[in-house]
């Protein structure tokens, strides 16, 4: 049985730069025959088992200790688990997967440029409907600790699976939080990003699990796995001292 | 304290002996008790109280979908049932019971504690109100069997009508009364007031704001009015001009929020300040001195009596005069029972018209603990 465990995008662009990262380290990913291709190995690493799972999978996998390392976006990861001490530990931003994690407001909200005009039309949007405005979006943990950040407190979070930035236009919330990486999607939905609401600039990371089990051999194929992946930086020497 | 405590035969005695104990004198004062349901919708909590309490509040979700919460604490549920029962007032409750909040980050806090309170629903004279709860939170601790706490005291109210007494536009008052509960930033606010720039980010006439709108009409309303945001926006406008206070009269406020420390003394600096600002608040430093002389009557020291002009209880339900009470347990300072003006949360949980409220709970488990201090030490 292998070592560890490291998880990767199981579909789509984040699974290609993945591949393309491996690959520049000179690492080659074999898929397991038979696994339905869920499974993989690294030739050359017996120790280190990949396995191929959803984005969000990975962020809850982490956090759950069932997988060693992992790799997905840090918006994901901090949703997940909001507090990352003790739980997760970054280990690399891979320079790809980049994306925003912004609140946007209608287009048509002419008065509304900043986080403080927002706070003052949640203000007044409770007075006239005697209920809170509602922000629709998958991001409750980073928007709650955004808002809070922002004294905003006027508002109720509805929880949206997809398709977020239609929320404003179906009349199902009246603010979003959602990711973007040009922003266009917002746009033709006619939404704007909010000047100073930015709420995390989010990359693909490459992650450890502090609460997997990090027997001896799982340290040491984590060590061999990471000086061969990016031997110019002390990547497993920053995380060692986490490992329990 | 564990965060998921375990009470033993001793420690469960002792807390339900007590409980007996402050029952039966609200039941003397005319206070009897009723008992909400441990799970409650979640939306009366989340619609109604502050982030402080929602980010602390346990929800779930039934099979069905719906969503409920353990309740974080019995005010709500209480007055909630009063305004659906139509109750005639002024209502007298107590109550005694778990009330459940989430710890986040601090995991050796408890996620479940008891509280003993009473709630006083409607009773238009609010200073007799306030005497009455005030007299009967201390004689509560005292039945308790604890007679060394300390006070502190505040009021949303005071600061409420020294901003409106402020030239500033009526959004920005209505700004800085709603953060008045979170610490450092309405000095931040009010720095930026005194000596911060105003320029106009809107066009100032109406025309050219509803062209504005016009050249956007693709974009969804999100459920506000047309007009809504014209006003708004004019008002914007308008208030970048007039947005700007007197840098001197900014400065008194922050130091007069930043006031602290024995009672007495504490009103006099604010008397001199607002003297210095040219701003007269005369009604409401009179109720704090009336409330002083109450304290003086029921046997507190002044001394023991700290005022704390920035002090709003980090629940932004208050909406007066508020309370705490504390004490030491082996740990340190503790605070014991807090309570405090509530007048607008009757309407707010549909109430046809206003009523006054006022209320205080007691963290009982703490009362014991810092009992037994007392007693050790």
């Amino acid at each position: 049985m292998a070592a560890i465990t490291l998880a990767i995008p199981s579909k789509g662009r984040l699974k290609d730069n993945c591949n393309a990262w491996f690959a520049s380290a000179g690492v080659t990913m074999e898929q397991t025959v038979g696994a339905r291709g869920y499974r993989a190995s690294f030739s050359g690493f017996p120790d280190v088992e990949v396995m191929l799972l959803s984005a969000s999978e990975i962020a809850s996998s982490l956090l759950a200790g069932d997988i060693h390392l992992g790799i997905t976006g840090e918006d994901l990861l901090r949703e997940e688990a909001p507090e990352l001490t003790g739980r997760m530990h970054l280990i690399k931003p891979l320079g790809f997967g980049f994306a925003d994690v912004v609140v946007a407001v209608s287009g048509y909200w002419i008065d509304v440029a900043t986080m403080a005009d927002l706070d003052d039309v949640c203000a007044a949007y409770g007075q006239t409907h005697r209920r809170r405005l509602r922000v629709a979006t998958k991001y409750a943990q980073l928007t709650r600790s955004f808002f809070a950040q922002a004294r905003i407190s006027d508002y109720r979070i509805v929880p949206s699976a997809g398709a977020t930035e239609g929320a404003p236009a179906a009349g199902t919330a009246e603010v979003i939080v959602d990711i973007t990486t040009t922003g266009a999607t917002l746009k033709d939905n006619g939404l704007k990003i909010l000047d100073d609401g930015v709420i995390l600039k989010s990359q693909a990371q490459l992650a450890a699990s502090l609460t997997a089990d990090w027997s001896a051999g799982a340290r040491k194929a984590c060590e061999t796995l990471l000086s061969r992946l990016d031997p110019s930086s002390p990547l497993y020497a920053a995380l060692a001292p986490q490992l329990r | 304290m564990a965060a998921l405590p375990y009470y033993d035969t001793p420690a469960i005695d002792a807390l339900n002996s007590q409980a007996v104990a402050l029952l039966k004198l609200f039941g003397e004062r005319g206070y009897t008790r009723e008992e909400p349901a441990v799970l409650q919708p979640a939306e009366i909590f989340l619609d109604r109280s502050g982030e402080e309490i929602r980010r602390r509040t346990f929800t779930l979700m039934d099979p069905s979908g719906r969503e409920l919460c353990l309740r974080p604490d019995l005010t709500i549920p209480i007055c909630r049932q009063a305004v659906q029962d139509k109750r005639k007032f002024p209502a007298r409750i107590a109550y005694n019971g778990l009330v459940f909040r989430h710890q986040p980050g601090e995991p050796q806090r408890p996620t479940q504690f008891f509280q003993a309170g009473v709630e006083l629903l409607g009773l238009d004279d609010c200073a007799a109100g306030e005497t009455e709860i005030l007299a009967l939170s201390i004689e509560a601790l005292r039945v308790a069997g604890l007679s060394d706490f300390s006070l502190r005291i505040g009021d949303l109210a005071l600061f409420g009508a020294l901003v409106d007494a402020l030239a500033l536009p009526a959004q920005w008052r209505a700004r800085l009364k709603r953060h008045f509960w979170r610490a450092g930033y309405v000095e931040t606010l009010l720095y930026w007031l005194g000596h911060g720039d105003g320029k106009p980010r809107l066009p100032g006439n109406r025309a050219e704001i509803e062209a504005l709108l016009d050249a956007r009409a693709d974009a969804p309303m999100a459920g506000r009015s047309r007009e809504d945001i014209v006003a708004r926006a004019m008002d914007r406008a308008a208030e970048a001009a007039a947005l700007h206070l007197d840098p001197a009269v900014a400065d008194a406020i922050a130091k007069l929020l930043d006031i602290s420390g024995p009672a007495e003394e504490s009103l006099a600096r604010i008397r001199a300040l607002l003297k210095t600002a040219g701003i007269n608040l005369d009604p409401q430093l009179a109720a704090m001195d009336a409330r002083l002389a109450t304290l003086k009557t029921l046997g507190v020291d002044p001394a023991r009596v700290q005022f704390t002009a920035h002090f709003g209880r980090n629940m932004e339900y208050y909406t007066g005069f508020v309370f705490e009470m504390w004490a030491r347990d082996k740990e340190g300072p503790v605070q014991i029972a807090g309570g405090g003006r509530y007048d607008s949360m009757m309407e707010l949980l549909g109430a046809k018209q206003r009523v006054s409220a006022i209320g205080c709970a007691i963290r009982t488990e703490r009362v014991l603990a810092a009992k037994i201090f007392a007693g050790g030490a």
